[in-house]
């Protein structure tokens, strides 16, 4: 089985503090660690899992700056065969379709079954980049992927809904898959696979390869800003069961029973 | 670390390369896991005395199977760096800074614990491991008078991080400002430029951030004009003396028990409030292993009138057990029967001390927080705050 995983360089801002820089487009990076985004730690151990159970190749592209590749090399220490690196640099403003384009043609010439990506990426939170990438590919796709099990050609696969719904399709592959964190637990490397990845060649594309001005993006960013703080909370006083009556109160106004 | 064992080299001398060079000392004698508190809990193995082996044959976390991997991987980042095994070694090996060696590896490739991984994205983002706004660092000292540190002053005091943002860890750092403030103690404080001292981001082996910690603490005391530092975590105190001469060594280091100490000695203050109580003082690993600093605090308790001072038998001084707050051990979360604080609250409680009395702020945490689940009649309090209560009122 051929698969292909799409990971994403991003910076861990959920206990950081973020600011805004000067440019207004941008946050202030330098006092933030990277890391490859959570629900693609998910899917790279989904595909590397396939890979242990039906054989054949697993390869890991991200598109980003330099610094990327230490991700990359993260994925090769945990499994995959081989990696590339789309160069971010050489293609200026991104927004998932253009980025979904760009993953499309580092991947057109490779055999795969299955495409790999996470749900949601943690700094832009646009959950864009998979479904267009096989819209682009013309392959089904199934979006926050809870679990897979693949016989021949078919994949029984179960999606998150709302309310803990959960929904199972069977679809033929190739397919791409967006996957949920939860879905597996993800490995830890091993110091052999480490010493190796960090040896191993990442090929590396850019405008050469790609030609930027066939590469358009849909939506540009205007502004980043913080929104400006509401109406402060309500603190509700009283003993425990007039807070209690108080809250049943509330909610019983608002119509939310 | 099962089945056979696959020599590899590279692996050997990258670990090597990476500050394990102590490990070529170590002849397997095994007195560092008779020493190691973690094989003092029932029902686990800590094979420490086999890392050392493993790292000369390159065979460590070797293995291609995902559990086992996992399981060494999670044995590497057990170590809290209490130092009972340098301790005891005959030649003076100390495990934790030879696991430091591989967990920089590691986390460089972003293979370790995410709730470890957490903490050092706090410190990296805020200067300190609960992710708390720098804009507050100096939060704890207000209302309390205390002037901002200048060139005239002759210390500087340094809260460390939980003692400057925790609601009960600021006890700490505001009875020894009041202390040093009756004492005429010549001193300031710095608050939001200051930066968490990357002891325990370190030790996990998080170096770059150990780096940005070094270079923002040390340009600020270059600044500011620091020649003495007085430290309320031993943590920070064996991390400055230690650590930080490397990169800078224009300042030195006192611990508060030992300003205490002198202060009691040269009769700046007397301890004349009786505080009739049975105290037990439980060495902190940083202060006593690694700093040598034992007489200080007991003197200390010894000169406040009424209480009666005890030990825990046996595993008191060098043998004290640790807390399992070091090396980040304070945000693990481990399995009940895999906490190092259960078992030194167990010997702590047989005591039947009236008070527990630490001198870290990470013990202090640890033990409240275990307290909390047994049905226990004591109190944990730090030693500032017990000679502050022995003082007169002016």
């Amino acid at each position: 089985m051929d698969i292909i995983v799409c990971i994403k360089r991003v910076a861990q801002t959920a206990e950081a503090e973020v600011k805004i820089d000067s440019s207004g487009k941008d946050i202030i990076k330098d006092r933030l660690t990277f890391d490859m985004n959570e629900s693609d730690t998910y899917a790279l151990e989904e595909a590397i899992l396939l890979k242990e159970k039906f054989g054949g190749t697993l390869t890991a592209v991200s598109l980003g700056t330099v610094e990327a590749e230490d991700t990359l090399r993260i994925a090769l220490a945990k499994g995959a065969d081989s990696a590339i690196r789309i160069k971010a640099e050489d293609f200026q403003e991104l927004d998932g379709y253009k980025t979904a384009q760009l993953l499309k043609a580092a991947i057109k010439d490779l055999k795969f079954d299955v495409v790999f990506t996470g749900c949601i990426a943690t700094d832009d939170y646009y959950s864009l980049v998979g479904v267009t990438l096989a819209e682009l590919l013309g392959v089904p796709h199934a979006t926050l992927v809870t679990k897979i099990v693949i016989q021949d050609t078919k994949a029984q696969v179960h999606r998150e809904l709302e309310g803990g719904l959960v929904e199972h399709l069977e679809m033929t592959l190739p397919v791409l898959f967006t996957i949920q964190t939860g879905i597996n637990e993800p490995r830890y490397a091993s110091l052999i696979a480490i010493r190796r990845a960090a040896k191993k060649e990442i090929k590396v594309i850019g405008a050469s390869e790609i030609d930027p001005a066939n590469i358009q993006a849909n939506a540009s960013l205007e502004e980043l800003f913080t929104p400006s703080v509401g109406k402060r909370a309500e603190i509700l006083t009283g003993s425990m069961d007039e807070i209690s009556a108080k809250v049943a109160g509330i909610i019983k106004e608002k119509g939310l029973l | 670390m099962g089945g056979s064992i696959k020599i590899n080299l590279e692996v050997r001398d990258a670990i090597i390369e990476s500050g394990a060079g102590d490990v070529i000392k170590c002849y397997q004698c095994g007195r560092c896991m008779a020493a190691c508190p973690w094989n003092l809990l029932e029902g686990l193995n800590y094979a420490t005395y086999r890392f050392c082996q493993r790292i000369k044959l390159g065979a460590i976390i070797d293995s291609e199977e995902k559990e086992e991997i996992a399981a060494d991987t999670i044995d590497v980042f057990r170590c809290v760096g209490c130092d009972s095994c340098k301790a005891e070694c005959p030649r003076g090996v100390g495990l934790s800074d030879i696991l430091r060696a591989v967990r920089r590896i590691l986390v460089e490739f972003d293979s370790y614990p995410g709730e470890l991984k957490s903490v050092v994205t706090r410190v990296f983002s805020s200067g300190n491991p609960l992710g708390e706004s720098t804009e507050k660092r100096g939060d704890w000292a207000a209302g309390l008078n205390i002037p901002q540190y200048t060139e005239d002053c002759e210390y500087l005091y340094f809260p460390c991080c939980l003692p400057a943002y925790d609601a009960r860890a600021k006890k700490i750092s505001q009875a020894t400002v009041r202390i040093l403030k009756r004492a005429d103690i010549s001193f300031g404080i710095i608050g939001k430029e200051e930066f968490c001292c990357g002891e325990a981001v370190r030790r996990v082996g998080a170096e770059k951030v150990f780096q940005a910690a070094v270079k923002q603490n040390t340009e600020l005391f270059k600044k500011a004009k620091v020649h003495k530092v007085i430290a309320t975590s031993p943590h920070c105190l064996v991390t400055f003396t230690k650590e930080y001469p490397e990169y800078y060594d224009g300042f030195e280091t006192l611990h508060a028990v030992q300003v205490f100490d002198r202060l009691i000695k040269d009769k700046t203050i007397v301890p004349k409030r009786p505080f009739e109580k049975t105290v037990v003082y439980h060495d902190p690993c940083t202060l006593g292993r690694q700093m040598d600093i034992y007489d200080e605090p007991r003197a200390v308790l010894k000169s406040i009138p009424g209480l009666k001072l005890i030990e825990v038998p046996i595993f008191n001084r060098d043998f004290s057990i640790c807390c399992g707050g070091g090396a980040m051990g304070l945000w693990r979360d481990w399995p009940q029967d895999e906490r190092l604080a259960n078992l030194r609250t167990e010997q702590i409680l047989a005591t039947d001390a009236d008070i527990l009395c630490v001198a870290c702020p990470y013990c202090l945490q640890m033990f409240e927080e275990t307290l909390k689940s047994m049905d226990a009649d004591i109190e944990v309090m730090d030693i500032s705050e017990i000679l502050e209560a022995s003082l007169e009122l002016r």
